[in-house]
């Protein structure tokens, strides 16, 4: 579905992206982790158009992305949730979610994704005529998200959506990703709570100053010696885990 | 059900409502009990009014500084007075004038559309690049914008009569016609903001980035709404013409630049009844202190003549404003109805799909 290919990113004089190649499949859900600045962030900024590759190549279902603007590859149908929520704190938590759906024009299709909103995120509801900036942490995440899923994407990509919650608020949105997998949604999640993040990846690429270290599945990295230490902690990565 | 509906429609209306009643009450009060001062006074809030409301659509929504509307206020007063008055005091009052556009002669409502749509016209022009701008460099083109129109207006004599006073205008401009004006736009500024259009520049005024994540067009939304304000300040602009009848390119420059935008900081730029109020409020603290400055002026209570105090309070306040209340009076809120919900939340969600 989604294929990236030697993708280089600079920001001035600073390289950010070596190389990068990775793959999304239909359906799939596929994370990307490391340390930061090992050019997570900058990859999926890269693919939905926000800055610009110096090299490389990226294809969403057969069609290059590289020079498009962000708009039309919203348009294409690719969706982003940026770090830190980005919603829109003094509209309301209804105007927030008719602008996720701006880029669809229509009305009776709004409604019903309205109420599809509302079974995913309950809370919502509630929320509904609030100003979007009176809401809680957790709440404003779910808005974030729900404001992308209002653009119908065919891949989603989540930039660190549990970062700064509560623990209890993290479980809800790691259980979230994993509702919206199982209705077929295809993600790419950048995280860094690798622990929960294994648990949920059909696969994850290890990025590392700018290039893909590893690349497998969870369990595969998990037996990775860096894995290990770096991300779980040498008394964690046992098999209590599992 | 259709109860339910009626609310929800009531409501999302009020606002208008709410504004525009007080706003004909003072219109009625002004001409029932007032003088001929306190009616030229009240005529030009409202007129003023138009021109704070202009602002408001793209300053207001884009969250950017706006100085160039006053220049387009000008644009349109120019142009509706030169539509409006008769070819004979044409000649007179500009001499130099092109024979094309001595002939020319139109109704008055009819030189006041002319007058906003050419306003708007010079915005669609040269605003494009500009609004790919943000933040100062932003401010410092609007404010060169409105040096350049100044410039273009003292040096025109041909349509202008240069920077003399141009004069011969009729005052069709009543109470009651500022007021429906105020009041027409004060609709259209309302919808503007809850429109699709003001919609999308609200979220890039907002958070620039996940606007454009929204795929919104960030610098086309811009552009329509500074055309669609433009054009309302050059509305406001004739309309301010065939009220004052005389003036030269001065009158829509620094001083009123100051003086529509104190009104509209005061009041709050993000939201509709902050114009509004902004606007009646400066107007009625200005001409008090004006009329302090007269009295200590002829009754000679001081032993030097008093100038400029409106100014320095019209700068104090501003000042003020920003540093104890930079949102303004009304912040973000709008006065609104709210019915209260006695069966929770379910019954207005049940309405609000069916109202978008």
């Amino acid at each position: 579905m989604l294929q990236v290919e030697n993708l280089q990113v600079r920001y001035g004089a600073i390289t950010a992206l070596r190389d990068i190649s990775l793959k999304v499949e239909e359906g799939e859900l596929v994370a990307l982790i490391g340390v930061n600045g090992a050019g997570k962030t900058t990859t999926i900024s890269a693919i939905a158009g926000i800055v610009k590759a110096v090299n490389g190549s990226i294809n969403f279902r057969g069609h290059s992305l590289i020079g498009k603007s962000p708009e039309v590859i919203l348009r294409m149908g690719i969706a982003v949730v940026p770090e830190r929520r980005h919603i829109f704190p003094s509209l309301t938590v209804e105007e927030n979610l008719r602008l996720g759906a701006f880029s669809r024009h229509n009305r009776s299709e709004y409604r019903s994704d309205l109420d599809e909103t509302f079974t995913l995120f309950p809370i919502l509801k509630e929320r509904f005529r609030q100003i979007g900036g009176t809401l809680s942490g957790g709440e404003q995440q779910q808005l974030a998200i729900a404001r992308s899923l209002m653009a119908h994407p065919q891949l989603l990509m989540l930039d660190e959506p549990s970062l700064g919650l509560a623990p209890t608020l993290v479980d809800q949105i790691f259980t979230l990703i994993i509702t919206l997998r199982s209705r077929g949604t295809t993600i790419l999640l950048v995280e860094q709570n690798v622990e929960r993040t294994l648990e949920i990846a059909d696969r994850l690429y290890l990025l590392n100053t700018g290039r893909v270290e590893m690349e497998g599945s969870p369990e595969q990295l998990k037996s990775h010696a860096a894995i290990k230490d770096v991300y779980l902690g040498e008394g964690k990565a046992g098999g209590n885990q599992l | 059900m259709k109860r339910a509906r009626l609310i929800a429609w009531l409501s999302r209306y009020s606002t208008i409502v709410i504004l525009a009643v007080p706003i004909l009450l003072v219109a009625a009060f002004t001409e029932l009990i007032a003088g001929t001062l306190l009616i030229r006074l009240v005529t030009a809030m409202f007129v003023s009014m138009i021109i704070v409301l202009g602002m408001q659509v793209f300053m207001g929504n884009s969250g950017i500084l706006a100085w160039a509307h006053v220049g387009f206020m000008g644009i349109g007063a120019y142009v509706a007075a030169l539509c409006s008055m008769t070819p004979h005091i044409k000649e007179i009052a500009i001499p130099q004038v092109y024979p094309f556009l001595l002939n020319l002669q139109l109704p008055f409502w009819l030189s006041l559309l002319v007058g906003s749509a050419i306003a708007a016209l010079v915005a669609a022009v040269i605003s494009y690049p500009l609004m790919r701008l943000s933040d100062a460099a932003a401010a410092i083109t609007s404010f060169a914008l409105l040096i350049i129109i100044h410039a273009v207006l003292v040096h025109w004599d041909r349509v202008t009569n240069g920077p003399r006073t141009l004069f011969g205008i009729e005052e069709y401009t009543t109470l009651w016609i500022s007021v429906s004006g105020a009041i027409l736009m004060l609709i259209l500024a309302y919808f503007f903001k809850e429109s699709s259009l003001g919609l999308r520049l609200r979220a890039s005024r907002e958070d620039y980035h996940a606007a454009s994540a929204m795929g919104i067009n960030i610098t086309q939304v811009r552009y329509l709404s500074f055309v669609v304000s433009a054009a309302i300040a050059g509305f406001g602009g004739g309309l301010f013409a065939h009220y004052i009848t005389s003036f030269t390119p001065d009158a829509f420059y620094l001083i009123e630049t100051f003086n529509v935008l104190a009104m509209l900081v005061v009041g709050g730029p993000l939201g509709i009844s902050g114009a509004v109020i902004g606007t009646i409020l400066v107007t009625v603290a200005r001409e008090g202190v004006r009329a302090v400055e007269n009295t200590i002026n002829l009754n000679h209570l001081l032993p030097f003549e008093v100038i400029g105090l409106t100014e320095v309070f019209l700068a104090t306040v501003l000042i003020l404003s920003l540093i104890l209340r930079p949102q303004g009076i009304m912040g973000s809120r709008e006065l609104r109805w709210k019915p209260k919900q006695s069966s929770g939340e379910a019954n207005e969600l049940d309405a609000q799909p069916a109202s978008e």
